[in-house]
């Protein structure tokens, strides 16, 4: 569950990023997040966790007070929470397998335990385990962003915060990656998507928080 | 985190780097040698100084005509003063003989010569513990209050000034060692902040999936330490091969001149406070690179 309660963010020079936003997102939710560029969309997500603190207002995260963790307690709460970027963010000098197990190794899983989460995981976001000794930049965009994906859920958070996932990715691409996404959703993990894509929040027909210049449109 | 995990996590980050790592540990190990070189040098000198100390004497030149009970009451005085193991008198007949048997391979240059130009004296032995060139000092200047006596001779006088010499390099080694702290801080905080760079995308993602600050940070405090530690032990390394080189080749001909002089190289306990330094400062290093909470 996720919670905004009248929650301003300014940035330095005064430029406001968002401006008394209110929400609410129930545990197993599918929301996208939708508005131009610079509507504050990535703002509202690293808000969730805690990358950047809100300058007024409350945000709760399954019954957390972000706004007043300590900084010894955000580890716990990033735990919780999956994040997927448009530029996938994988390590590159590592191999796919090693990206997605740093989460684990990371965490302080145990190390026969890794080999097995990894093969699962992999299992649910439709990849070869071949693709494992591979650095990322030998596969597609598509396949980086499963990796992504894949590194996101490794830890089996209760929330996936997806920042322009399929930003990078050609339509075909872009249809694989919201249906696993989708997929992700039905196991029962709550799935904000930000994208700026309107053709995708149509396509989809889920739950819009739609943003412009800060502030929840209409 | 495992123990394991934690070496190759940092064994990693250093291979990535690894020209950058090479220079660091290269410079902290010059910084090195040089202390431990100056620390080398007044231990040996020490060493030396002992030696010599062995063998030093006071003497005690007598005025002329000091008559024989007086003699008898000064060797009393003497034997009685703390410090002294031996007091001998030599009467100037006696030092007339010395002196001849010295010179008995020089025919009758001493012929006609009488022993009234030679003066009588008190050749002092001290104890062991009296042999250091600040008591020799304050003994000779008691001595020199006894009215009969008309010069205090004691052979070790250079010695203080060596002994200054010595004080003023083992204080001197260990200044150096305080600028060398600062200069390997500053070293490893560079090198540390270069990798924390290369390794900005790793860092970010580890934020991002929950790791600790203690998981983030741990790698780059060990790559500090082991900097140092490898710059340290290295400098020693090169110290010892070096001093092994010494011992064999050249300290033969020292002894030439210096008679048997013992070589030391550093004690253990010595080299142990070298290394400590090494890792401190090279830990310091890597704190001073992530004090900046947004580096990391």
């Amino acid at each position: 569950m996720i919670q905004f309660f009248q929650v301003y963010k300014t940035y330095q020079a005064n430029i406001p990023a968002l401006i008394n936003i209110s929400f609410k997102i129930e545990q197993g939710d599918f929301v996208f997040v939708t508005g131009p560029s610079g509507a504050g969309k990535t703002t509202l997500l690293k808000l969730i966790i805690r990358a950047e603190r809100p300058d007024q207002g409350e945000i709760l995260v399954n019954k957390r007070n972000v706004t007043r963790l300590k900084n010894s307690q955000i580890p716990a709460l990033r735990r919780e929470v999956g994040f997927v970027f448009q530029d996938f963010k994988l390590l590159n000098n590592k191999t796919v397998y090693d990206n997605i197990a740093l989460v684990l190794r990371a965490l302080g899983h145990k190390k026969r335990e890794i080999p097995k989460r990894i093969r699962q995981v992999l299992r649910v976001v439709g990849l070869d385990e071949r693709v494992l000794k591979q650095p990322p930049l030998k596969l597609s965009g598509g396949e980086q962003q499963r990796v992504a994906i894949a590194r996101a859920l490794i830890n089996t958070p209760s929330i996936i915060l997806a920042d322009e996932p399929t930003g990078n990715l050609d339509p075909e691409l872009t249809v694989e990656i919201m249906d696993l996404l989708g997929k992700v959703n039905n196991l029962g993990t709550t799935v904000v998507v930000a994208t700026h894509d309107t053709s995708l929040v149509d396509k989809y027909q889920k739950r819009t928080i739609p943003l412009y210049k800060g502030k929840v449109a209409g | 985190m495992g123990v394991g995990y934690l070496v190759r996590r940092t064994f990693g980050v250093m291979k990535e780097n690894g020209p950058t790592h090479v220079l660091s540990i290269g410079t902290i190990a010059i910084a090195f040698f040089l202390f431990a070189f100056f620390l080398l040098l007044p231990l040996n000198f020490t060493s030396f100084v002992e030696a010599w100390g062995k063998k030093v004497q006071i003497i005690l030149y007598l005025k002329d005509g000091v008559k024989q009970e007086r003699i008898v009451q000064i060797t009393g005085e003497l034997q009685r003063e703390a410090g002294i193991r031996e007091a001998r008198y030599i009467s100037q007949r006696q030092a007339m003989e010395s002196f001849q048997q010295d010179l008995a391979g020089y025919g009758g240059v001493l012929e006609g010569v009488e022993e009234e130009i030679f003066p009588a004296s008190f050749e002092i032995t001290l104890e062991e513990r009296f042999r250091t060139p600040e008591r020799i000092r304050a003994l000779a200047a008691r001595l020199d209050n006894i009215k009969e006596v008309d010069e205090v001779q004691y052979g070790g006088m250079w010695l203080e000034r060596f002994s200054l010499f010595l004080y003023t390099l083992r204080w001197g080694a260990w200044i150096l060692g305080g600028i060398l702290v600062v200069i390997i801080v500053s070293v490893t905080a560079n090198t540390v902040r270069l990798t924390l760079y290369n390794k900005k995308g790793e860092i970010e993602i580890l934020k991002l999936i929950g790791a600790t600050d203690t998981f983030v940070r741990l790698p780059f405090y060990l790559e500090g330490g082991l900097q140092g530690l490898l710059g340290a032990g290295g400098a020693v390394l090169v110290l010892f091969v070096l001093f092994h080189f010494f011992t064999l080749k050249v300290s033969p001909y020292v002894n030439l001149y210096f008679g048997q002089l013992r070589l030391h190289f550093l004690p253990p306990n010595l080299i142990a406070w070298i290394l400590g330094i090494g890792v401190i400062s090279g830990l310091l290093g890597g704190l001073f690179s992530l004090r900046k909470p947004s580096r990391i």
